[in-house]
């Protein structure tokens, strides 16, 4: 890679475009800024490869970068879509599919299971990118301590974020 | 152990050293509020386990907007043969279109607008046609971006 070996690179998208995506989608909740921003993050592998330095688990180097851009991402533009979605008396922090119509009454264990799914999903959309970026890195498998790496902060303040998230959707969910 | 609940997911996901564990697992075995909250962490941990994620993008589209946007950015021409996302496919498909004309067994002409309608095209409707040339899989795979965007070109063969 670092000799800008643009067959490894494809071989490297291929492995990696469904998590970079994933993760993308997962903190930014829209399917346009996930595909650019993960696009972003392969760029920068690209352009910053001799950087990686092996000392770390290329996942973790890799995600860092995806939710680094992530995070910048909602930072630069969060107030804009904000501000555009409150002028359309929509809830910016609501995904495409979350502003579908809320459906009918469960009638049974199916249904009533899809509903819960599609309101995890509205409580998710709802927490802080940082916890979002936790929660979404725990689902990916990422333990404690590579989360910390990622998000290049302290394991404490990962289980910090972790619990609150967890707390918060416990209590949207009408568990707490 | 005190009431500290940021230790619950750890301990949920097996992180902890065993003295810890063994602390968290103890008070929880006393107190029903943690206890209550452990359970119900564990529950949202299993069910954003199973979620609905992403919605998957077009990949061949997300390729071709990558490898423009890495032309783009690096002021030049990536190599095709480096770019494919299915390289032997497309490749292979091309290559059976030069064979093809070269033998002169079907005189269809190549259709070549661009690089995104090559790669759905070829890769999404002549798949079929690669399967039955064994010859195929094992062609070069590296075919230049020059040729798949000069096929159009190419000179037409005659029958006969």
């Amino acid at each position: 890679m670092a000799g800008r070996d643009e067959a490894a690179f494809d071989v490297l998208v291929s492995r990696w475009q469904e998590r970079a995506y994933r993760i993308a989608w997962s903190i930014l909740r829209d399917a346009d800024d996930a595909r650019d921003v993960s696009q972003e993050a392969f760029l920068r592998v690209y352009e910053h490869a001799d950087r990686f330095e092996g000392r770390a688990r290329f996942s973790t180097w890799f995600y860092r970068i995806v939710v680094n851009l992530c995070l910048d991402h909602r930072r630069r533009h969060g107030w804009w879509r904000r501000m555009v979605h409150a002028l359309d008396g929509v809830d910016a922090r609501d995904s495409a599919l979350d502003r579908q119509p809320a459906p009918g009454p469960a009638v049974d264990d199916l249904a009533a299971g899809r509903q819960t799914m599609r309101q995890l999903g509205r409580e998710v959309a709802r927490l802080s990118p940082q916890q979002r970026a936790a929660v979404m890195l725990q689902v990916e498998g990422l333990p404690t301590a590579e989360i910390a790496s990622v998000m290049e902060c302290a394991e404490a303040t990962v289980r910090v974020h972790l619990h609150r998230a967890l707390a918060a959707l416990r209590k949207s969910m009408g568990s707490g | 152990m005190t009431h500290d609940e940021t230790v619950i997911v750890p301990y949920l996901r097996g992180e902890l050293g065993p003295d810890e564990t063994r602390a968290v697992a103890a008070h929880l075995a006393e107190c029903a509020a943690c206890r209550r909250v452990a359970d119900d962490f564990g529950a949202l941990l299993e069910t954003l386990a199973v979620a609905p994620t992403a919605p998957a993008p077009d990949w061949g589209r997300y390729r071709v907007e990558l490898r423009a946007r890495l032309e783009q950015r690096t002021g030049r021409v990536t190599r095709a043969r480096r770019w494919a996302p299915a390289p032997l496919v497309l490749s292979g498909a091309l290559a059976v279109v030069l064979l093809v004309l070269a033998l002169g067994v079907d005189p269809r002409p190549p259709r070549v607008a661009d690089l995104g309608a090559v790669e759905e095209a070829v890769i999404g409707e002549r798949l079929d046609l690669l399967r039955e040339y064994a010859v195929v899989e094992r062609l070069d795979l590296l075919e230049d971006l020059d040729v798949i965007r000069d096929l159009d070109r190419l000179e037409p063969v005659r029958e006969g």
